[in-house]
């Protein structure tokens, strides 16, 4: 089979398994009726994204025009009386679709970034010192399995009673929700940091010795390198961890992401919920990809040996 | 030439830096309201500055929330000087919470909210209220199970079931399932709300205890034939489905969405149980409604004019209303689900369509005006099933309601309306906050606003006070 | 300058064991070793006989049980750049070129230099085995005998005044082998620097060093008496091999160490640390398709 080029011996098998999948889920939708009726083939699911694109961009028009409508109230109010006081006002129209996946996208970034900052300098010293893995170990442990359900009630009455004021810049749902995705993805960072710092190899460990190296310049300078590549695997999978808890935690906590779209969706009972549902479950699964494959990218650029994607 | 690997350190921490300003920098939220600090108050016709124009209003899928919708859609709300966001809400708990935080500025309620809340039953705060959305707008719906067995002992006129279906049809359904070992158990949406109390009246009115809460006992089960628990109103159709429940009391579309689907069937609508009885509420927390007054009575005067565009004209604007609820970001259910209710009809079994002109009432019968009867008489249920612990004097009664209920916001708004040639003098009552002594209730017992406490006594089924 | 009798690196009846109570394994024992400056040692032992434990007590990486370890007569507390390591496995941190490795040692042992200046230092040590086209590139992509003489560029670099060397060429193919070992003897004929070398192959130790010493078979292994070598090395390694001299002290070291280990065998074997190496494979095992030259 020589003579097939090899993008077409690439492509094909996925194309494929693609195409069998739509053919299969359009035809196994067809018999089952649940009570909000059909369940949707890929032709409806298709059909309600592209109707989300357009309420996107109509809402984008509308908040334009607003905006406009504004400017030229503004300009008369103030012909009229040059020093009256005139507010500004955002426009307050729902938020689209896609909105929702940018404050998803928002979401999980600062959880991650959060759950890193937390992870990667505990993860250190536990690697660096047995006594603290040994200590932590056991708490470390129970916390891990915890789901983001069983966190957000926790969560919001802490965050509640800690942070008093409410600016728009940093919503008390955000930071909720963003918590809850820190909490449950920090633990594969820490692991496989803890791990990582306590695995380096022993005669780097003696380079280091050798040279007379400062505990800073140890850690620094060999140390982390050394862990790098295992320290980014721990990344990789808080982030998509990250990335499965955030929409369930958005379910809850009131953050306006694809999470919130579902669960509102789900309450409207409507005809055409099922299928807007699956459109945002493609969504969350295309994002996932693309998040991982960034994260392969990084995690090549930064290791010296192989990865396995 | 440079270290690798301090390269990378530096890449990484600026490639972080940099993301979390961009993402910092954008906020949270990508059409985010402007706060109070940085919007100055925009002013009013009357010429007083609105505290706060730009508003964060919560809601829950149902139909009900059309004033909401409507004093948005309408331009009600733009034409008071404010600019507000309906936000869905997962859940009543949720909306409380946020209201009572601040993360909300006031919300669509169940009007035993702000009532339970201010008594400290749940989450203590200080909510208040300066109108009533709605009346009536609830149903209480059976599976087909049920029903089935039920039917037998309803009695018939012209091969339909005779209307209003006491809950003593249901007494015989209860008797088989204990003959069977199994329990009945029904859902409403939260314990301090209008279905739990409908619920629990008919329920009584036959007879059938619905459970009390004692000071141990906060889910209200001691001593119930019937075993009451909170569902979410979107969850109530997939659980009767499941069978975790075998019937529930809901407001709408979810008692017509079980008929469409075909998995339950309703009994009667709370309009039969009480009629005209109050439904939901407009709440705000007290902390904000001393801070913004005048945002309050504007946010009420808009409401009211969205109230009164509901009932004008004997109905004629509800098919609009219905389409602007079927949107996805309002109650989003179909619009033929929606319709029934709305447009004064209500389907029971499938097929059995009664005309019912005043299932949604918002702005007939004064219907907005913020009794302190309405407030007593949740009270006195409250007190009825034990989530008021202690007995209490009617003086108790007057002053909780006063509390809680702001009619004076209300008269406010309403003068300026009248003024402006919104409302007439007739839409406007003159009363001291009690409607007169009333016997319309399915078991006839005569309500007495003034006197509460004579009011609990005259109940079969139910605690009582012996003050 | 040192005292004619002062030793550079000594050490007193050392001993040195690992694990506790039943699982004690003594390693070394009444080790006594005397390094003048200038002298070219070489150890030679069987496997597991416990010759990079000696080296290491001798870099300071271990600690003796008991006696000492000294360097111009002080005790050795720790590692340190006046005895440089050359690694068994080399040790080079495979995330910096071999230049940046070599950077490494240098910055920390001459960090008052400004920048230009250890630049050079480097880069001159680079050159002196042969590297210089390969300055930026990475552990990965050099073949084992490249990476040993970076490993050796970067101890050299540290201008130990004694230079270790655990069996820095056991790792590699016997031709590499047999060209870095000439490489080694010019770096340090050209160099003057004390040299201990351990090896397990006696035709090495003869080549490399002034003096022989094997290390008889554990446990509690001791030093053995020190053959001298007289021999004219500056010939060609093939004729060396017909030096009848040459063949004469091979053949006295081999018979001690097989003496030794008979006598060994009739006693209980103890257990034996195996070195941890992992070898080099050529690229093309994992699919780049040339093999890098040594």
């Amino acid at each position: 089979m020589k003579s097939i080029s090899p993008v077409l011996k690439k492509y094909t098998p996925p194309a494929l398994a693609i195409a069998l999948f739509l053919m299969a889920w359009s035809f196994g939708a067809k018999q089952i009726e649940t009570s909000l009726g059909q369940v949707p083939g890929p032709a409806m699911v298709l059909d309600q994204a592209r109707i989300l694109w357009q309420e996107h961009v109509a809402e984008r028009q509308k908040a334009r025009e607003f905006y406009e409508r504004q400017k030229d109230r503004r300009a008369a109010m103030l012909e009229v009386n040059p020093s009256a006081t005139v507010a500004a006002v955002s426009y307050t129209g729902k938020p689209t679709y896609v909105d929702q996946i940018l404050t998803s996208l928002k979401t999980v970034f600062m959880g991650f970034v959060i759950a890193s900052l937390v992870a990667l300098p505990i993860g250190i010293i536990c690697g660096l010192s047995k006594t603290v893995m040994r200590a932590l170990n056991p708490l470390i442990q129970v916390f891990k399995p915890v789901s983001p359900l069983a966190w957000l009630p926790i969560v919001t009455m802490v965050v509640s009673a800690v942070y008093v004021t409410n600016s728009a810049w940093l919503p008390k749902s955000f930071l909720i929700s963003a918590i809850t995705v820190s909490l449950c993805s920090l633990w594969a960072t820490l692991i496989n940091t803890a791990m990582g710092v306590a695995s380096v190899n022993p005669d780097y460990i003696n380079v280091a010795r050798v040279l007379q190296l400062s505990p800073l310049k140890k850690t620094f300078k060999v140390l982390l390198p050394a862990t790098l590549p295992l320290i980014f695997t721990g990344l990789r999978i808080s982030l998509g961890v990250g990335w499965m808890v955030l929409i369930a935690s958005e379910m809850l906590a009131q953050n306006p992401g694809l999470g919130k779209f579902i669960w509102d969706e789900f309450q409207n009972g409507s005809s055409q919920s099922l299928a807007k549902i699956m459109v945002a479950v493609f969504t969350i699964g295309l994002i996932g990809f693309v998040l991982d494959r960034i994260m392969v990218e990084l995690q090549k650029r930064v290791s010296f040996e192989r990865v396995h994607a | 030439m440079k270290s690798t690997t301090t390269h990378y350190w530096l890449m990484a921490t600026a490639s972080a830096i940099v993301t979390i300003l961009v993402f910092a920098a954008c906020g949270g939220r990508t059409s985010s309201p402007v706060t109070e600090a940085s919007a100055a108050g925009t002013q009013t016709a009357s010429g007083d500055v609105i505290e706060k124009p730009e508003l964060v209003l919560g809601f829950i899928k149902l139909t009900d929330m059309a004033p909401l919708a409507i004093a948005k859609e309408k331009g009600f709300f733009e034409e008071e000087g404010l600019y507000v966001r309906l936000e869905a809400q997962a859940n009543w708990k949720v909306l409380l919470d946020r209201v009572i935080s601040g993360e909300l500025d006031g919300a669509h309620m169940l009007a035993g909210q702000p009532i339970g809340a201010t008594i400290g039953f749940g989450t203590k705060a200080e909510v208040v209220t300066p109108l009533s959305m709605d009346l009536n707008g609830n149903g209480i719906t059976v599976s087909n199970e049920v029903w089935q067995a039920m039917k037998p002992h309803i009695p018939t006129e012209n091969g339909k079931p005779v209307h209003p279906i006491s809950a003593a049809a249901l007494q015989p359904v209860l008797e088989k399932f204990r003959n069977e070992g199994r329990p009945f158990r029904m859902g409403m949406v939260f314990p301090v709300s209008t279905h739990n109390y409908e619920l629990r009246y008919w329920l009584a009115a036959a007879g059938i205890s619905p459970g009390y809460y004692t000071e141990s006992d906060i889910t209200g089960t001691t001593d119930a034939d019937v075993l009451l628990s909170v569902t979410p109103p979107p969850q109530m159709p997939a659980t009767l489905e499941a069978g975790t429940i075998n019937g529930y009391c809901v407001g709408e579309p979810w008692n017509q969405q079980a008929v469409f689907k075909g998995i339950g069937v309703p009994v009667i609508t709370d309009y039969e149980i009480w009629k005209n009885n109050p439904e939901k509420v407009f709440g705000v927390s007290k902390a904000w409604a001393d801070r913004h007054p005048n945002t309050l009575i504007a946010i009420t005067k808009a409401l009211i004019r969205a109230c009164k565009w509901l009932d004008e004209n004997e109905m004629a604007n509800r098919a609009e209303a219905v389409a602007i609820l079927a949107r996805p970001e309002y109650a989003g259910a179909d619009p033929e689900v929606i319709a029934n209710s709305m447009t004064g009809t209500f389907e029971y079994e499938k097929g059995d369509k009664r005309s019912l002109p005043d299932f949604n009432v918002f702005f007939r019968f004064h219907a907005t005006y913020p009794y302190y009867s309405d407030c007593i008489w949740y009270l006195t249920q409250m007190r009825r099933w034990g989530q008021i612990t202690t007995s209490h004097s009617n003086e108790w009664y007057f002053e909780t309601a006063r509390k809680v209920y702001l009619p004076e916001v209300w008269l406010e708004a309403a003068r300026r309306l009248e003024q402006e040639g919104h409302l007439t003098k007739e839409e406007i009552p003159e009363t001291d906050g009690f409607k007169p002594a009333t016997g319309d209730f399915i078991d006839g017992i005569i309500y007495d606003g003034r006197d509460p406490v004579g009011y609990l006594n005259k109940f079969s089924v139910g605690l009582k006070d012996n003050l | 300058m040192l005292n004619h009798t002062t030793m550079l690196l000594e050490l007193k009846e050392v001993n040195i064991g690992f694990g506790e109570g039943a699982k004690r394994i003594d390693v070394l024992s009444n080790i006594n070793l005397a390094v003048k400056e200038g002298e070219s040692i070489a150890i030679v032992g069987f496997t597991g006989s416990g010759k990079t434990t000696l080296i290491k007590l001798m870099a300071g990486l271990l600690m003796p049980d008991a006696g000492q370890v000294l360097f111009k007569d002080q005790p050795v507390t720790g590692p340190g750049r006046e005895r440089g390591i050359v690694f068994q496995n080399y040790s080079l941190l495979p995330w910096l070129t071999v230049l940046r490795n070599v950077m490494l040692a240098v910055d920390e042992v001459y960090p008052a230099w400004p920048k230009k200046e250890r630049l050079a230092h480097a880069q001159r040590y680079i050159e002196m085995v042969n590297l210089r086209h390969a300055v930026s590139k990475r552990p990965a992509e050099l073949s084992g005998g490249m990476r040993q003489r970076v490993s050796l560029a970067r101890t050299l670099a540290m201008n130990p005044e004694v230079l270790l060397m655990d069996e820095p060429l056991g790792a590699l193919d016997a031709i590499t082998r047999s060209s870095l070992q000439q490489e080694i003897i010019k770096i340090r004929n050209a160099s003057k620097t004390t040299t201990l070398l351990i090896t397990n192959d006696v035709d090495e130790a003869i080549l490399m060093a002034d003096r022989v010493i094997p290390l008889n078979p554990g446990p509690n292994a001791t030093l053995g008496p020190s053959f001298r070598v007289d021999i004219d090395r500056r010939a060609d390694r093939t004729s060396l091999n017909s030096n009848p001299a040459f063949i004469r002290l091979r053949n006295e070291v081999i018979e001690y160490l097989l003496d030794k280990r008979s006598e060994v065998g009739t006693r209980n074997t103890g257990k034996f640390m195996l070195p941890n190496l992992s070898p080099v494979l050529p690229q093309s095992v994992f699919g780049s398709t040339r093999s890098k030259a040594a």
